[in-house]
């Protein structure tokens, strides 16, 4: 199965990218979250509440709407802020993409562990940008602010067609869906990963992995 | 037949929570409603939205009446208003249900419950992001505030300017038909005059009379001369309305000031001999007149002073009227643009006498304190001087003793 590829290619300062990622991803995170699932007897179950909170940014002029869960915004700032310290490392190449990847688990034999087939991914990809000025800064505040919109936007027109999403499961294989790990929301299976790449370095070593993750991949 | 009456309550639903989510996000606070892992029965499409009583009331009378369709859509708009109460309309948010495209595969309930939650939480982004949003976060009393109305009907994008955008938030189909909701906002951001909607200033385009317009006289020069000036005379827009009398005894209409002088000799006992004497026609004598009530300081022209252009004839003409305190108005006939007569040299030395700035001496009237104090200043400038007045009167003395 394809998984559905989204990609957004941004430039921006340094210290804009925690905020530009996080507004990105909450609010794909925002739409693909759930109440939390009750389980009556009988198969029936009751869903919870998702909250909501405005989020603004402080290096972006922006404001976005998350949930309002702290854990999940945990688990989305540590992995995020990860990339921005590898980007903006002394020696980083001052590009890299960071991905969230929706997927639904397939249970294998044992002893295998189970599959995991990804049916979304959003990636974003950036480059760093360095600024001398003020007013420099000011512009780019409010460039990255409308370029956040269009992608928000981008968001809300993809999450209202009417395109795959894993099918609501029986209590026995919730846990293959949605991450039951928070107590207050329940969001479809995500993980998030990110890579910072420089221009490639020819040596021999380096054209090898890249055949054989080429060869890999297909 | 039953799920179609559970998915219009579905939609009347969904409608109210998208009016709740609209207005809030407008009040200018930042929303925060916590997750609930047991929902309750208030929160509709397991989202937390709170609702706003007075929002929620307005939003329900709205809805009542009608039941929301392509044609009468649901449209909340957002306004601002300055504190000197000009409006400017933002934005509209509309939702329609477009019925001709009717989904026929019938959906469960719980699919389109969800995918309702989810169009609401595309709202709740987009609704952050158009410039209403930030606009609203700055509102405060001493600058504008931000407005709400709610309306069913097709809606009024006129009011939002040239360029202004149009976005569609999501939609959803269902077996009633496509749930649509979309916001066109406003991209030009200043306030002009046209769109406060205030009225403008009524001008109406008679006070002078056509007879006397230049380009009018232009062309009749001639003809004019049977006109009597008092029927052209018209009152100046701010001046005191005073009667006109237009004898018919005084009307020398040929004679400039003979009026004048005519009024003058009946209503007023003579002031001095210059005007008894004066009852001729001519131009001499009238001079004579204006010259002499100058000097005696008697103040026949007011402070009404009005002006009116002509250039009849070639000639300057001036009409007066009279009251019951003897108050002149002149009105100095003078046509705009028209080209200056040497002819009217008479006219323009009788209204520099009539209105010769005053004396000083009168302008600053002091005090009697003020006149009290210079005296006893002066007295003492005096005594001090004293010896200089003896020094003088002696050396006189000596002088007078030496002759």
């Amino acid at each position: 199965m394809n998984a559905r590829t989204q990609l957004f290619e941004l430039s921006m300062e340094g210290r804009q990218v925690d905020e530009a990622v996080a507004s990105i991803f909450h609010s794909v995170l925002f739409h693909r979250s759930l109440g939390k699932f009750k389980y009556k007897e009988e198969g029936t179950y009751s869903v919870g509440t998702v909250g909501y909170q405005d989020v603004d940014c402080d290096f972006i002029d922006f404001t976005y709407v998350c949930c309002s869960s702290i854990l999940l915004d945990q688990t989305l700032k540590r992995e995020i802020s990860g990339f921005s310290e590898a980007l903006r490392s002394t020696g980083s190449p001052g590009s890299g993409q960071i991905s969230l990847e929706f997927f639904q688990k397939k249970k294998n034999r044992w002893p295998f562990p189970p599959e995991c087939i990804p049916w979304e991914v959003w990636t974003v990809r950036l480059e760093l940008i360095k600024l001398a000025t003020e007013h420099e800064r000011q512009i780019c505040r409010e460039k990255v602010g409308d370029l956040l919109t269009d992608k928000i936007l981008y968001i809300t027109e993809v999450m209202n067609r009417h395109d795959y999403l894993p099918k609501m499961p029986n209590q026995a294989e919730l846990d293959l869906i949605f991450d039951t790990s928070y107590p207050d929301i329940q969001p479809y299976l995500f993980k998030l990963s990110f890579t910072t790449s420089g221009p490639s370095s020819t040596t021999m070593g380096n054209t090898m992995k890249k055949l054989i993750k080429e060869t890999l991949s297909m | 037949m039953q799920d179609k009456r559970d998915l219009e309550k579905f939609i009347k639903f969904m409608a109210l929570k998208a009016a709740q989510i609209i207005i809030q996000s407008r009040s200018g606070d930042k929303v925060f409603t916590k997750c609930k892992p047991n929902s309750s029965d208030t929160d509709s499409f397991n989202l937390a939205i709170q609702d706003v009583p007075e929002a929620l009331t307005e939003a329900k009378r709205v809805l009542c009446k009608d039941i929301i369709s392509s044609s009468i859509p649901l449209c909340i708009e957002i306004s601002l208003k300055t504190i000197e109460g000009d409006t400017m309309v933002l934005e509209t948010w509309s939702l329609s249900v477009i019925s001709e495209h009717i989904e026929p595969m019938i959906q469960l309930a719980f699919t389109i419950y969800n995918r309702m939650g989810i169009l609401l939480k595309s709202l709740l982004s987009v609704s952050r992001i158009t410039p209403a949003y930030k606009l609203s976060r700055r509102q405060g009393s001493d600058s504008y505030r931000i407005c709400y109305r709610i309306y069913m009907g097709e809606p009024q994008l006129h009011t939002l300017g040239d360029n202004y955008k149009h976005i569609r938030v999501g939609q959803l189909c269902t077996a009633v038909g496509i749930v649509h909701l979309s916001v066109s906002y406003r991209t030009k951001m200043t306030i002009s005059p046209t769109q406060t909607g205030r009225d403008t200033i009524m001008l109406k385009s008679d006070h002078f009379h056509s007879d006397l317009s230049p380009k009018h006289t232009r062309y009749q020069q001639n003809e004019e001369s049977s006109k009597s000036l008092y029927d052209t005379v018209k009152i100046g827009a701010f001046v005191v309305n005073k009667q006109y009398t237009t004898n018919e005894e005084n009307s020398h209409g040929h004679i400039p000031f003979s009026s004048l002088l005519m009024l003058h000799q009946t209503s007023s006992p003579p002031l001095n001999s210059v005007n008894q004497i004066v009852n001729a026609t001519s131009i001499d004598s009238i001079c004579e007149r204006v010259i002499d009530t100058c000097n005696g300081n008697e103040q026949l022209i007011h402070n009404n002073i009005t002006s009116k252009c002509n250039s009849q004839n070639g000639s300057r003409r001036s009409s007066c009227s009279t009251s019951v305190n003897e108050d002149f108005i002149m009105v100095d006939l003078k046509t705009p643009f028209a080209a200056t007569n040497t002819n009217s040299d008479l006219g323009t030395f009788y209204r520099e006498c009539q209105s010769a700035p005053q004396l000083q001496a009168f302008m600053e009237e002091q005090t009697l304190a003020q006149q009290v104090g210079d005296l006893t200043k002066q007295l003492e400038a005096f005594e001090t001087n004293m010896h200089l007045y003896e020094d003088l009167l002696t050396s006189l003395y000596k002088c007078e003793n030496n002759i």
